[in-house]
């Protein structure tokens, strides 16, 4: 779901971030509250689907954006399947499916600057009850970066492990957290060091 | 030719910096107006504390620290402002998914025409134009080490201090950096352990357990350092 900006000059690209974040939210709302059926959530879903290629996002991003979530589906479908019904299976899932890949053509098809200056924007109003907009949207665009840099730190605390024959199992996560916490730090220290905190 | 610099002063006066109990910095005073000030010494000395107090992100416990005139303990906003940092590692300074938005992060508040117009201008100068829009975690090292410096320049500092800027670099691109750092037009102090470096600097400072044991012409104090770990 989280993803680089692909640069472009599709309808999509070009709609200011603004505008794009309330129409998805606007979608994202039809997809959760209309009560769909399974040919509606499909449409929904295909529609979903078009706007990538609208977006020209090549088709092998999207299979792999769903191929991400397959454990998701896994999960959710055959529960519901199971617990519930086949066809609640189908819209629950397919709408959840719907939901991720339109935040992640978001994503996709902004820049971070343009999201958080948005986000800033949005936030502004709460600044009258203490919280502070700038933070907020910083903290938000952070999260999102360092995302591949601790996927990163988890490659390197197994290949660690693995170049002394050692199999950590789950203990592998004390490095990391202590890796990541480390790198919190220096996180903090740079936001510092450029005057944004 | 070394670029017409615009010089004013850093200056210490019985600076100490005290951690859990441990001098990390003892009585560190000095006044700097050199162009290029390369700080030496053995690991674990006090050149990077030293470095961190000039843009405030260490604070003395004893004595006073004047960059530029401005106070860290009281003009923080204004120092940082004035003075750009370098870290040594650049993935904790590239705080954005792609380099073009790491830059205009740093010009945060700007209208968003001159933001771009920076952004493309400073992209183009150090190499990165072509990796614009990539995912910053693919860069190389050194253009990760060129992007976080870039990040610092285009805010236009007035004092850039690079902590061992070269250390993670390859020796291609160790050159490329310290070849613009020693041609900003700005006053620049590194922290390095690469003597040729510090050789091409205007005066250097030697430190050895939180001391300033030596400091002056590049040659002399140089010889110190090689003398103090012979």
């Amino acid at each position: 779901m989280i993803q680089t900006y692909i640069p472009g000059g599709s309808v999509v690209h070009r709609t200011p971030a603004g505008g794009k974040l309330a129409l998805f939210a606007l979608l994202a709302l039809a997809v959760t509250a209309y009560p769909h059926d399974g040919a509606s959530i499909g449409a929904a879903l295909a529609g979903v689907c078009g706007l990538f290629l609208v977006a020209g996002i090549p088709l092998a991003t999207l299979i792999v954006e769903v191929w991400r979530l397959r454990w998701l589906i896994v999960i959710l479908g055959v529960g519901l399947w199971v617990f519930v019904s086949p066809l609640t299976a189908w819209i629950s899932t397919a709408r959840v499916v719907a939901l991720v890949l339109l935040a992640t053509l978001l994503t996709l098809t902004t820049r971070m600057e343009s999201l958080l200056r948005v986000l800033h924007r949005l936030l502004t109003p709460l600044g009258r009850f203490g919280i502070d907009p700038r933070t907020v949207s910083m903290t938000i665009a952070l999260a999102l970066t360092m995302v591949p840099t601790v996927a990163r730190f988890s490659t390197e605390v197994r290949d660690a492990a693995s170049a002394r024959g050692i199999r950590l199992r789950i203990r592998w996560i004390v490095p990391l957290l202590v890796r990541t916490l480390r790198h919190a730090d220096d996180v903090g220290d740079a936001l510092a060091a450029r005057g944004l905190v | 030719m070394r670029p017409e610099t615009a010089v004013d002063s850093i200056s210490l006066d019985g600076v100490a910096v005290v951690r859990d109990g441990r001098a990390i910095l003892r009585d560190v005073s000095v006044h700097l107006t050199a162009p290029r000030i390369a700080v030496i010494g053995p690991n674990g000395s006090g050149k990077s504390t030293f470095a961190r107090l000039l843009n405030a992100l260490v604070r003395p416990s004893s004595g006073r620290v004047l960059v530029h005139g401005l106070d860290g303990e009281r003009d923080t906003a204004a120092l940082r402002r004035r003075v750009g940092f370098v870290f040594t590692d650049p993935q904790a300074q590239i705080l954005m998914p792609t380099p073009a938005e790491d830059l205009a992060l740093s010009l945060w508040g700007e209208p968003r025409a001159e933001i771009e117009r920076q952004v493309a201008e400073t992209l183009e100068a150090h190499g990165l134009a072509a990796h614009a829009d990539v995912p910053a975690s693919e860069l190389s090292g050194g253009q990760k080490q060129m992007l976080a410096l870039a990040s610092v320049l285009i805010s236009r500092p007035r004092l850039i201090v690079a902590d061992e800027p070269t250390t993670l670099l390859d020796l291609r691109n160790a050159r490329r950096i310290a070849e613009l750092l020693l041609t900003l037009p700005m006053q620049v102090v590194i922290v390095t352990h690469d003597l040729d470096l510090a050789a091409r600097c205007d005066e250097v400072l030697l430190f050895d357990e939180g001391r300033l044991v030596a400091s002056g012409e590049p040659a002399p104090v140089i010889a110190a350092y090689r003398d103090l770990c012979a």
